[in-house]
């Protein structure tokens, strides 16, 4: 029988690595006779943890009776059975498997004699702690967001959820990068057709490297070429939790705090956390309100153009005269002047999130002087003109979801360009186009605009109005869940809708 | 079959492009708005007059004002409405936008030349209204009229419309027409239209100076006048104040006015009419056209300065009598002025009868210019005191060595 030796097979590791200078080999005698090695990768695995179940129990057998040179195996089966003290470690077989387990952080422990090792997890490496979500914050609700780190976030959902139905498929994406991406559901409520359709998606994606959600966001959204997004994202552990209770399929990519939820639609980036934490009454009304400035966000630079431009006998005598007066000796026709700001907003936003903090202020004091009086008094834009671009901004920032106010910052450019050639004619025809578009677009199955169109009469509870909790008996029936019902009432004896 | 949809979908949309109606793109500070029009007739030509506002001097954000006035005028002449329009721009840098136009005067000679020619243009084309209100200017032209400087309101013709629906409705003898109800009463067979009014008041040529607008009380000043009365699209004559307020009792247009009654010891006392309700029934008897006004009037009692008890109700009741009498004489005097005077239905009194009456108008209506003279009116008051302010017998009987 041919007995491996130990330190070709070291080296086989360290010409794997290219002899890499953050793979440690330790090398060490086991009872004083056998030796053996323990490799690991350093600053992925976490040194105490190292050393209290890999580096003492290996120690501790020094001085022992020698041990025969042919039972290296049967020495690291002991290892793996009686000495190395860790929750998870396995005897591998394969080089490759070997080498893949390093690599995620795991220490793997080689012997003299045997061509096997154990792998050990004791993976744990630097990283951000649990923190407070930095987009969609809220004033009431958790304050916890995703981390980095996939098996947090797992957590962080297992803890919200403790049912035995909360599913997780596990997924290795990325040729070279080898990413973990989870599938989430829950078994009892998820339609099956829309966890295939997910796994499938997931399954046709070939890509050397996936970095971020946003990588995989675009390989398993729909193919229709459209400006709205149709994955919803979310930092907040209770959003993504909620879209699991009402059937939806979550995808978590490790290495971001950006969670997937898969379908979105149209209402559902008009839903904050906050929504259900607050009284429903006000929730309402909010939420009415976020419709309103998505509607102001969307046109009001393209109506401005079109009553000023073609529409004059629309306004009253007082406010046209006023405008006139304001419009008196601006050089540009409004169309360019809407443009001239719109961009220049645009800058200003770009420059703010790019820009290191320390010369923010800077950036802040230019920025106020260009969108301003400033401009005003230079006489190049009209003081009505400010005040458009500057409602336009603040609107596009109410939307829970920053991807929707993407989609509405790229359009508004159309609008503005199709109400300087046809006016408002042009925002309607326009409007027909979107119209056409939102109502054929889909998500994973589900129409986009459910529950508008499709209409559905028991869904309207949770779209423009927040019915109290205590109303709100059924699950959206948009996801054809396989359990509709969310609570038993005493009216209707639990029964559908 | 999906290609074919989209292929209709496209030519649908494209078409929409193509077919839309009449508009154009003109930026703010390219246009001149048109807010007061004066028609004059000179020779056999029209005088156009636009009164068009500065925007920059009436919108007052900038601090001090400058001297410059707030209006505008332009002036041109032509045949026809259309060309002195067109004609205008020889003078206005900018192209005249008339959507915003509030007020229409018309010179009085035009007027008694007749109206109809110029009021074609001005419904038929599409960028104007037809919802503005329309003046005879009295004893002058409409371009002096619109020449006036006016304090408060800084456009003159936006003063000529503010002050036109704030008497309209507190004051009787005033009313209203825009385009659009002139036109109706022009057209329809048994009506002849009236139109409110406007003089000038002091010398015209003072008025048209910025000093005008800086003293307290101006030395010249537009001011409302009574109805003129038309026969079909010319104008015949002018109603009295009595005439015009008996005219607008009967047409139903006094919303509040207030009514002098004198007392029975001497003195005076004013109503005020909160409400009134007219109706025109008309009827044939014997052959003849007939018509019934019934009019309801509801008042409060406004001011007393006489000695008189209003906590006894025979006192109110007499009152009531009094104010119906006041309120017959006023219609009275209406009807009479247009039936003697100016021979011209301007109460519509035919138009009363072919709804009353169809197969009997029918029959009429062809000599009813004979008719009208001579029909017998009737009237139907009633008028309602219904409260007599916060104090009952007045302070003005009880002030000692009075």
């Amino acid at each position: 029988m041919k007995t491996a030796r130990l330190q070709p097979a070291v080296e086989r590791f360290l010409g794997a690595l290219g002899h890499s200078p953050d793979l440690i080999v330790r090398q060490l005698l086991w009872r004083g006779s056998l030796p053996i090695a323990v490799l690991y990768m350093e600053g992925m695995a976490d040194s105490q943890t190292l050393l209290e179940a890999v580096l003492i129990p290996l120690s501790s057998g020094i001085g022992d009776k020698r041990i025969p040179d042919d039972s290296g195996d049967a020495e690291l089966e002991r290892l793996a059975s009686e000495v190395l003290r860790a929750g998870d470690l396995a005897l591998v077989d394969d080089f490759d498997v070997m080498l893949d387990r390093l690599l995620a952080g795991q220490a793997i422990v080689l012997a003299e004699g045997s061509s096997r090792g154990i792998r050990v997890n004791v993976a744990g490496m630097e990283e951000r702690s649990v923190s407070e979500p930095l987009t969609q914050t809220v004033v009431r609700g958790p304050l916890e967001a995703f981390t980095e780190n996939m098996q947090t976030n797992v957590a962080l959902i297992r803890r919200r959820i403790r049912s035995p139905h909360l599913w997780i498929e596990a997924r290795e994406i990325g040729k070279v990068t080898k990413t973990a991406v989870s599938i989430l559901y829950l078994s009892n409520i998820a339609g099956a057709s829309l966890v295939e359709e997910v796994r499938r998606r997931l399954d046709a994606i070939d890509i050397d490297g996936i970095l971020e959600s946003g990588y995989i966001e675009e390989f398993i959204q729909e193919k229709t070429f459209t400006p709205f997004p149709t994955v919803y994202n979310s930092e907040r552990p209770d959003s993504v939790a909620a879209g699991l209770l009402e059937g939806r399929v979550a995808v978590l990519v490790n290495g971001t705090p950006f969670v997937l939820l898969v379908p979105g639609l149209f209402v559902h980036f008009f839903q904050s956390a906050e929504d259900y934490a607050q009284r429903s009454d006000i929730s309402t009304l909010i939420r009415l309100l976020r419709y309103l400035s998505f509607l102001i966000a969307l046109f009001a630079p393209s109506m401005y153009i079109a009553v000023t431009t073609f529409h004059q006998e629309l306004l009253p005598t007082s406010l046209l005269i006023n405008l006139a007066s304001q419009r008196e000796g601006v050089p540009f026709p409004a169309f360019i002047e809407a443009l001239l700001m719109e961009i220049t907003y645009e800058i200003l936003r770009e420059a703010g999130i790019r820009m290191p903090r320390t010369v923010g202020q800077a950036v802040s004091i230019v920025g106020t002087l260009v969108i301003g009086q400033a401009a005003v008094q230079a006489g190049i834009i009209s003081a009505v003109m400010v005040i458009i671009v500057s409602i336009t901004a603040i609107s596009s920032y109410v939307m829970p979801a920053g991807s929707m106010s993407i989609s509405v910052r790229m359009l508004r450019f159309a609008f503005m360009a199709l109400a300087a050639s046809f006016g408002l004619f042009g925002i309607l025809l326009g409007l027909f186009g979107l119209s056409f578009h939102l109502c054929k677009l889909s998500s994973f199955g589900v129409p986009y605009m459910t529950p508008l169109a499709p209409f559905f009469a028991a869904d309207q509870k949770d779209t423009l109005f927040r019915y109290p909790w205590p109303r709100m008996i059924a699950r959206p029936s948009r996801m054809n869940s396989k359990n509709p019902v969310r609570q038993k009432s005493a009216g209707n004896g639990g029964k559908k809708h | 079959m999906n290609g074919k949809a989209a292929a209709l979908a496209a030519s649908l949309l494209v078409a929409s492009f193509v077919a839309t109606g009449c508009w154009n793109r003109r930026e703010l500070n390219t246009m001149s708005i048109l807010l007061g029009a004066g028609i004059d007739k000179v020779g056999n030509q029209y005088r156009l007059s636009a009164q068009v506002v500065d925007p920059g001097e009436v919108a007052a954000a900038k601090g001090s004002s400058s001297a410059r006035s707030p209006v505008t005028m332009y002036k041109a002449t032509g045949s026809t409405l259309f060309e002195a329009f067109r004609k205008m721009t020889l003078t206005s840098p900018r192209k005249i936008y008339a959507s915003h136009i509030r007020i229409l005067v018309i010179g009085e000679n035009l007027a008694r030349e007749g109206i109809s020619g110029a009021l074609d243009l001005l419904s038929r084309d599409p960028e104007m209204r037809t919802d503005y209100d329309i003046l005879i200017a009295r004893n002058t032209t409409a371009e002096n009229v619109l020449k006036i400087m006016t304090p408060l309101e800084k456009i003159p013709a936006n003063k000529l419309f503010d002050s036109l629906t704030t008497s309209e409705r507190a004051w009787a003898p005033t009313t209203t027409f825009t385009l659009n109800e002139l036109i109706e009463q022009l057209v329809a067979k048994g009506q002849d239209p009236v139109l409110t009014g406007v003089i000038i008041t002091g010398n015209p040529k003072v008025g048209e100076e910025y000093m005008n607008v800086n003293q307290i009380d101006p030395a010249v000043k537009l001011k409302l006048s009574t109805l003129a009365a038309f026969k079909g699209s010319r104008m015949v004559g002018w109603l009295t104040r009595d005439e015009s307020k008996g005219y607008n009792l009967i047409m139903g247009n006094v919303r509040s006015t207030a009514v002098t009654l004198p007392c029975p010891n001497g003195g005076k006392l004013a109503l005020e009419v909160l409400r009134t309700k007219s109706k025109i029934k008309g009827g044939a008897e014997n052959g003849r056209p007939t018509a019934r006004i019934q009019l309801k009037v509801e008042a409060n009692v406004a001011e007393v300065a006489c000695i008189v008890d209003l906590d006894d109700p025979r006192t109110i009741r007499s009152l009531e009598r009094q104010a119906e009498e006041e309120k017959r004489e006023l219609m009275v005097k209406a009807v009479k002025a247009a039936q003697k005077r100016y021979r011209a239905d301007i109460f519509g009194f035919g138009e009363a009868i072919y709804r009353a009456r169809p197969r009997y108008w029918q029959r009429i209506s062809k000599d009813w210019k004979e008719h009208f003279p001579d029909m017998k009116v009737e009237y139907d008051i009633e008028v309602l005191i219904r409260r007599t302010g916060t104090t009952g017998k007045s302070f003005v009987g009880d002030i000692r060595g009075d």
